[in-house]
């Protein structure tokens, strides 16, 4: 395990005790359920389930990751879903109604995630008011704007290289989007862990006086978390582009909420801010997933599922308490 | 500008008023139908399950928390509620107590997590209100119940002249709700944990007790709404409260509530529920595009929060 929480200071920065047993813990927990799953049932393990869940696992990588990086700030981004769908249609209509080139449409769509984002932080630092209203407030001015724009018409006939880049498989059983996903996880590690900008995030969202008052420029940094996060939402509406095929005006939204909360909060990262969990966030979402997929695989059905995220999300946080009590009982650094 | 305007703008109802009152005028106006008692009927009776979701956040905003839960818990309530009825036959007026006691015990179990953990409350209604969603979705496998006794969706039509029998139930619970937050002990408790917990729990309030109580009234109002929900449809649909979320926040908070707890306005919150109301009334009768309601209504709450940012800054308590 590599992934200690950063944000400790660096004089206490021993091995972190409490975050390594919690990862280590959830790997368990996910081989424990892939045995179980691939002994109930030979298809789990098909190369085709596998494709399908890696493909569906790097979407919930990148939505995690889109809240871990507000989450960072100490603030949280309930419009991840509002701003991946409007990058979605805007995507949708570069590509088919416009004719760009597709790498052309797909910056395009990053770019007014990143605006939208940007918007959000803006908002937030200039008003001084919590981020929970703010982004529950533009979720709704974002997708009201989208639906208002595109009269919730789907495009589907985007380029043929789209749908055929989502169906995709190196070595039989890679998606490609997961590739993107680890590629994605690999820089944020490095922003958050040798980065000056991403020291400065963790400062700010530990204690923002104190960054404040030791030269960080608060305001800014979290301005740019909100913008990354837009800009990581709308790369998640883009896989979920490829994966499709065509631009639907139905995906994300409230949907993306409850994933985009439990990747990070299973992998560790704080609510109050000033730590984050990269590799957590990867191995919450794989937990997620796998759960998801081998549900279905054991027609167990779609309809518990919801009871199942919510009673693993409860356990997860009850664990991470008890463990932090444990923790500071016997003196070990949090 | 002169002092009265500000000092009136200081209310945090009058803006709220002033907007109501100016838009019915401009809808009487343009729409000849607004006016029409049939019209107001609907309009009214269309408040009366919104005006119990506000009150049900607007408790969790009082403590400083909140309640993402409200509409898994009015799901869940819905559906128990006319399944108990339709399949085990058990009569109207034993189903309803029995459906607000389901209610209050989902938010006993949200108000002991949080007590008993210490975790944000965010975090644990996210996840027990997908869990209660599971528990609904589960069980009905997404089915709803269609054999309602005629008495309860009678009660759901019936109205006296433009005032539907349904806002008489919120009406009465704003109140009780007036009286509990301005006479009442426990009232008074809650919203004095809610502006400043430390010293709250210094002149010997119960945290346990003020949060316990908070969340036990949010998830009985969230259960009177989805009984209201229920005679209003004339059916118990599993997807009852999946749209309350916005809503719940939305209308408390263009009433002036404060995000940081300890300041509630029930009067603000009825007139902000009035007010959405008349702005999606209004867009029915001017046949706007029904995707405008959700951006005006994220519109509205960043134009209140800017006010009441700007009115703290005024008075300053900012």
């Amino acid at each position: 395990m590599t992934d200690e929480a950063f944000g400790e200071t660096p004089a206490r920065r021993r091995v972190n005790f409490g975050v390594v047993s919690a990862q280590l813990g959830l790997v368990l927990i996910i081989a424990g359920f892939w045995t179980v799953f691939s002994i109930r049932a030979p298809g789990f393990l098909s190369s085709f389930n596998l494709f399908t869940v890696g493909r569906a696992l790097a979407i919930d990588i990148v939505i995690g990751f889109a809240q871990m990086v507000v989450l960072a700030t100490g603030g949280m981004n309930l419009s991840v879903g509002a701003i991946g769908v409007c990058a979605v249609m805007m995507g949708g209509y570069l590509m088919q109604t416009l004719g760009l080139p597709v790498p052309v449409a797909m910056a395009g769509a990053l770019a007014l995630g990143g605006a939208l984002g940007w918007l959000n932080g803006f908002v937030i630092t200039r008003t001084g008011v919590n981020s929970f209203i703010i982004t529950l407030a533009s979720a709704n001015l974002f997708s009201g704007a989208m639906l208002i724009v595109t009269k919730a018409v789907p495009l589907n006939a985007l380029p043929p290289e789209v749908g055929a880049f989502g169906k995709a498989r190196i070595a039989g059983f890679v998606s490609p989007l997961l590739l993107i996903a680890l590629g994605i996880c690999a820089v944020l590690f490095v922003l958050y862990r040798y980065s000056a900008l991403g020291r400065n995030i963790l400062a700010a969202g530990a204690n923002a006086r104190a960054a404040a008052m030791s030269g960080v420029p608060v305001g800014r940094v979290v301005t740019i978390s909100h913008g990354l996060s837009g800009v990581l939402a709308a790369i998640a509406g883009m896989m979920v582009v490829t994966r499709l095929g065509a631009a639907m005006p139905s995906v994300g939204g409230d949907d993306w909420l409850l994933p985009s909360f439990l990747g990070p909060v299973l992998g560790g990262t704080l609510l109050s801010g000033g730590a984050v969990a990269v590799v957590g966030t990867m191995l919450g979402a794989l937990l997620v997933t796998t759960i998801r997929s081998g549900l279905l695989v054991l027609q167990i059905g779609n309809f518990w599922l919801q009871l199942y995220l919510g009673l693993i999300l409860l356990l997860a946080v009850l664990v991470d308490r008890y463990r932090a009590l444990y923790a500071e009982r016997h003196g070990i650094a949090r | 500008m002169s002092l009265w305007l500000r000092r009136l703008l200081l209310v945090e109802w009058s803006g709220l008023a002033a907007a109501i009152v100016a838009g019915a005028g401009a809808l009487a106006f343009i729409a000849p139908n607004f006016l029409t008692e049939f019209n107001l009927y609907v309009m009214l009776r269309s408040l009366s399950v919104p005006l119990l979701v506000a009150f049900a956040q607007m408790i969790t905003l009082g403590v400083g928390q909140m309640n993402i839960a409200v509409g898994a818990i009015g799901g869940l309530v819905a559906i128990a509620f006319g399944g108990m009825m339709e399949v085990y036959g058990v009569p109207l007026g034993l189903a309803i107590p029995l459906a607000l006691a389901i209610g209050a015990l989902s938010g006993l179990i949200n108000g002991l997590l949080i007590v008993r953990t210490g975790i944000n409350a965010f975090i644990i209604t996210l996840a027990t209100g997908s869990a209660f969603t599971g528990i609904n979705f589960g069980i009905t496998g997404s089915i709803p119940f269609y054999k309602m006794p005629p008495a309860l969706s009678g009660f759901g039509d019936q109205h006296w002249s433009a005032m539907p029998y349904l806002l008489v139930a919120p009406l009465i619970v704003a109140a009780l709700l007036g009286l509990f937050f301005s006479r009442l002990a426990p009232g008074r408790q809650l919203l004095a944990f809610g502006g400043n917990p430390h010293a709250a729990e210094l002149s010997g309030i119960s945290r346990g007790r003020v949060v316990m109580t908070a969340h036990v009234l949010s998830g009985l109002l969230a259960a009177v709404a989805a009984v209201l929900a229920v005679a209003q449809l004339g059916s118990a649909q599993p997807t009852i409260g999946a749209d309350w979320l916005l809503l719940s926040f939305a209308a408390p908070i263009i009433g002036g509530a404060a995000l940081t707890g300890g300041y509630i306005s029930v009067l603000g919150t009825m007139f902000a529920v009035f007010l959405i109301g008349l702005i999606q009334n209004g867009m029915v009768l001017a046949k706007v595009d029904p995707y405008w309601v959700q951006f005006v209504l994220g519109a509205l709450i960043l134009a209140a929060v800017g006010l009441n940012r700007w009115r703290a800054v005024n008075s300053g308590t900012a």
